[in-house]
């Protein structure tokens, strides 16, 4: 009872901070479950409202032939002859249990198609973050701010490359690396070499919009006056490029990374199809037009919470980056 | 079934806006301007002495999404099943039946009870043994609601139960007679699955079912392949089959991709040894290049159409219909769409239907003066200011109702006719909208033209798609088969007729009639057979298609390599 009354009435910095830091994080987390509710709710609804029987959708659509018995025994089944307010409560109900339901078209558990598939577009999805950013860095630290042509040249490819569809990207380089030089493998998802080209397409239209954010700011801040002063030190160009001014140009680029996770993802539907990959994107889509309730809420939780997750990682990485930041982390 | 309506069968699904046809083009024109894929000379010479052993690969469009062909009924299933799954009979080419688990089987004089006379020597490679019990086990299996069979709902409706007379003997006791019954019996979809492994759940033996086949399910990794091995022990072929014994393969890793052109790439470069669904693009790279061969065969049933919805206007009358038929140009159509790739179908049936008539082939051809006269005699003889024909200052307008998954091709096939018909004063709307809103509209009979196919071995479709059974919605969902709305006694006493006798004279002229019948009603504008169309690389022969609902058979494929 002393001790503590004790350590309340002297204030202790350090404490103190750390106090801040877990409220925030606290906060933040309380954020990111809402977020996740949002995702289910908005998920159920906007599936279980559209026009038409969802057994029918799950007994094979139009191309089904079901006896009456066997719609009766697969609307009992999943629970569907329930009222809906009541199909929601406990469809919430298992899912705060952790339980993500059976999915109906894959006939897996959803926890165990998030298992098998959550890896590869994992792997996709940071690889190509990881070539976006080293395609930036080359293209923007050793061009900014030099010769006017150099840089409006540079300007124009990463317009041109944030403006690729990934589609159209990804079906070139199968086009001519996959089918023509045949040096890498047109589908599957076994080992790196099939994760080369499907990160490429992925990572040319983003690189192209961090590049042009970092090229800015880059920019300025070559016209900095800090950066005379590490010129008059004596430190070479290269140097002053990488060890000062990138550090402060990089921060846009950075909070744009954790939105650039969302659009890798969505870009990963379309080149998990066109390059026969195994991931979430793929099979959300199929989930979505089978109208595989638990499968689709399952996925888009997954992706919510790797998104909210980023952003997280994003704030503490720019925390990082920026000392100056902490000040006003609370 | 397998597959009225959603048109997911032929391309697998893909978005619309992305894909169309540009990337198909895009990859072509890049290959000959490019690097010229693919050609060159043939380096391995086709021998036709099998070898044992080897990994075939074969790659297909679309993922199952169970194992077992019992539950549900699609057809990506039912290629794989053909693999690891024995029938209790066969079906040559010709559509006749022939024995397979059954050696022999008779039918009592009024059509209710098929006694079956077993092999004793077959064992699923779980090793339970084959018996009557395991025929019971799988009928009952079918029929059962829980295993959410579509093969229930069509095609053995009639089952009531099976006794088991001794080991070897099972007899089948049917509700009403119904001969088409041994067709569908040898249909993969109906294939023999090991009665230990059917007492498992659902779930777990759509992931590892079990069959008494040539090859047998070790794996399958979602969204990647199924692998299969050789059973070795097997020793119970086909008479259909061209050899006895085990399988010649040691493996086949089953992949799945789904874009037409990566999947074409990938045989160019022999990283595959066999795909399905060629696109029809792709037939003539496919046939000028020498380490290619190409086998496309027909698939029996009702051949890929747009029903008319004839209980409401304006398709309620026969001369409208008529003249909606003959203004539209499919063949023109199919030249364009498909760069001829895809014959006319002009008849209800297939032309691989056992009892297809070529009488009917040409009921639908192009006569735009013809249809321009059957509309003014049905009083629709205005036309307004946009061209379009009017009566009582109403429009001739028609609906077609397409589902997402409608495969790009078939909209731009669509949008011809529309382009035709519009000649002859229609208005034909083409309303895209999602898959469950189309059923939904089905359901409701809101809707001119409804597009669809129906493949299966047997006339009996027929009974399937206008008959009066299947025009009441089953249960809850709403959705009948008979998409025309159609019911005539007389058609009706045809096509069940038809069910009452075995004798194959008798059936024919019965189903001669019923072909006319729906014929000369207008019900379908019917455009081109639905297809199984495989490429097959150098190294690899003897792949056939297997007769009944055309499905790629690898018991008796082999590879050189």
């Amino acid at each position: 009872m002393t001790s503590e009354s004790l350590v309340n009435e002297l204030p202790n910095p350090r404490r103190e901070r750390l106090a801040r830091l877990g409220r925030r994080a606290l906060w933040r987390l309380l954020g990111g479950v809402l977020v996740l509710w949002a995702v289910a709710t908005l998920t159920f609804f906007a599936l279980r409202l559209m026009p038409g029987d969802p057994v029918l959708a799950i007994l094979g659509g139009p191309s089904g032939n079901p006896t009456a018995e066997t719609i009766a025994e697969a609307t009992r089944e999943y629970g569907l002859d329930k009222p809906l307010a009541v199909q929601y409560a406990l469809y919430l109900g298992r899912l705060v249990q952790g339980d993500l339901g059976v999915s109906y078209s894959q006939h897996l558990p959803v926890t165990r198609v998030l298992a098998e598939q959550s890896w590869p577009t994992l792997e996709l999805t940071l690889t190509s973050l990881v070539l976006a950013w080293i395609l930036v860095l080359a293209l923007t630290v050793l061009t900014a701010g030099r010769r006017r042509w150099v840089s409006s040249l540079a300007s124009l490819a990463e317009t041109l490359s944030a403006a690729l569809p990934h589609f159209w990207l990804g079906i070139l380089l199968l086009a001519v690396f996959a089918f023509g030089l045949r040096l890498f493998p047109p589908a599957g998802s076994d080992g790196w070499r099939t994760l080369v080209l499907p990160s490429v397409a992925l990572a040319i239209p983003l690189a192209g919009f961090i590049a042009q954010v970092t090229r800015e700011s880059l920019e300025l801040t070559l016209d900095q006056p800090f950066v005379l002063t590490a010129r008059t030190r004596g430190l070479s160009d290269t140097a002053v490029r990488f060890k000062h001014a990138l550090r402060h140009a990089v921060l846009p680029g950075i909070s744009l990374s954790g939105w650039a996770i969302g659009a890798l993802i969505s870009g990963a539907v379309v080149i998990e199809v066109i390059f026969s990959r195994k991931g979430l994107g793929r099979q959300l889509y199929q989930a979505v037009q089978a109208q595989d309730l638990p499968l689709t809420i399952g996925i888009s939780l997954v992706v919510a919470a790797g998104y909210v997750l980023a952003n997280i990682l994003v704030d503490l990485l720019y925390l990082w980056v920026d000392p100056r930041q902490q000040e006003h982390a609370a | 079934m397998r597959a009225l309506a959603p048109y997911l069968r032929l391309y697998g699904s893909r978005p619309r806006s992305l894909f169309k046809h540009t990337p198909i083009v895009g990859i072509a024109a890049m290959c000959s301007l490019l690097i010229g894929c693919g050609q060159g000379e043939s380096t391995v010479a086709r021998s036709d002495q099998p070898v044992s052993g080897g990994t075939l690969v074969y790659a297909t469009d679309r993922e199952p999404t169970c194992l077992d062909p019992h539950v549900g009924g699609d057809m990506p299933q039912v290629f794989v099943a053909q693999q690891y799954l024995d029938s209790l009979v066969s079906m040559d080419e010709e559509g006749r039946i022939g024995p397979w688990l059954a050696e022999r089987w008779e039918v009592s004089a009024d059509g209710l009870a098929y006694t079956f006379h077993l092999r004793k020597d077959v064992r699923f490679t779980d090793g339970t043994p084959f018996n009557a019990a395991a025929v019971k086990a799988n009928l009952d299996h079918m029929a059962n609601p829980k295993t959410q069979s579509s093969t229930a709902g069509g095609y053995i409706r009639q089952y009531r139960s099976t006794d088991v007379l001794n080991d070897t003997t099972a007899v089948v006791h049917l509700a009403t007679p119904y001969a088409a019954f041994l067709e569908v019996l040898a249909q993969g979809f109906l294939g023999i699955q090991s009665p230990t492994a059917l007492t498992r759940s659902r779930d777990v033996n759509c992931e590892s079912p079990v069959g008494s086949g040539p090859f047998k399910v070790v794996r399958w990794d979602r969204q990647s392949q199924v692998e299969l091995v050789r059973n070795p022990d097997y020793n119970w072929a086909p008479p259909t089959a061209k050899h006895q014994g085990p399988a010649w393969l040691d493996r086949i890793v089953w992949k799945f991709i789904q874009e037409p052109s990566v999947r074409f790439a990938s045989l160019q470069a022999g990283e595959v040894d066999v795909i399905e669904a060629l696109p029809p693009e792709s037939h003539e790279a496919a046939r000028r290049n020498p380490d290619l061969a190409l086998i496309i065969a027909q698939r029996p049933g009702n051949p890929t159409n747009g029903t008319l919805n004839i209980t409401r206007a304006p398709f309620n009358d026969l001369k409208v219909r008529e003249a909606f038929v003959r203004s539209a140009d499919v063949e023109g159509a199919l030249k364009s769409v498909y760069f001829n790739e895809f014959p006319r179908a002009g008849g209800p049936l297939s032309s691989a239907t056992r009892f297809y008539s070529p009488d009917f082939q040409s009921a639908q051809d192009y006569q735009p003066a013809r249809a321009a006269r059957l509309l003014d005699e049905a009083g629709w003889a205005t036309r307004d200011a946009e061209g379009y024909r009017t009566r009582d200052g109403k429009r001739l307008q028609v609906h077609v109702i397409m589902g997402n998954r409608t495969p790009p091709s078939e909209y731009t096939l669509w949008e011809q006719v529309q382009a035709t018909t519009r000649q002859a004063g229609f208005e034909l709307i083409v309303e895209q909208m999602s898959d469950v809103q189309s059923t939904k509209r089905q359901a409701d009979w809101d809707y001119d033209i409804r597009l669809g196919y129906w493949n299966t071995n047997t006339a009996d479709v027929l009974r399937i798609i206008f008959g009066a059974d299947f025009i009441s919605p089953a249960g809850v969902g709403g959705y009948h088969q008979n998409t025309a709305g159609y019911t005539d006694p007389q058609f009706e006493g045809l096509v069940q007729g038809a069910l009452t006798t075995q004798d194959a004279e008798q059936r024919r002229a019965l189903y001669y009639q019923a072909q006319q019948l729906a014929s000369s009603q207008y019900l379908q504008l019917t455009t081109y057979p639905q297809s199984s169309r495989l490429g097959i690389y150098k190294t690899t022969q003897g792949v056939r298609l297997e007769p009944s609902l055309a499905v790629t058979y690898l018991y008796d494929a082999w590879v050189n390599k």
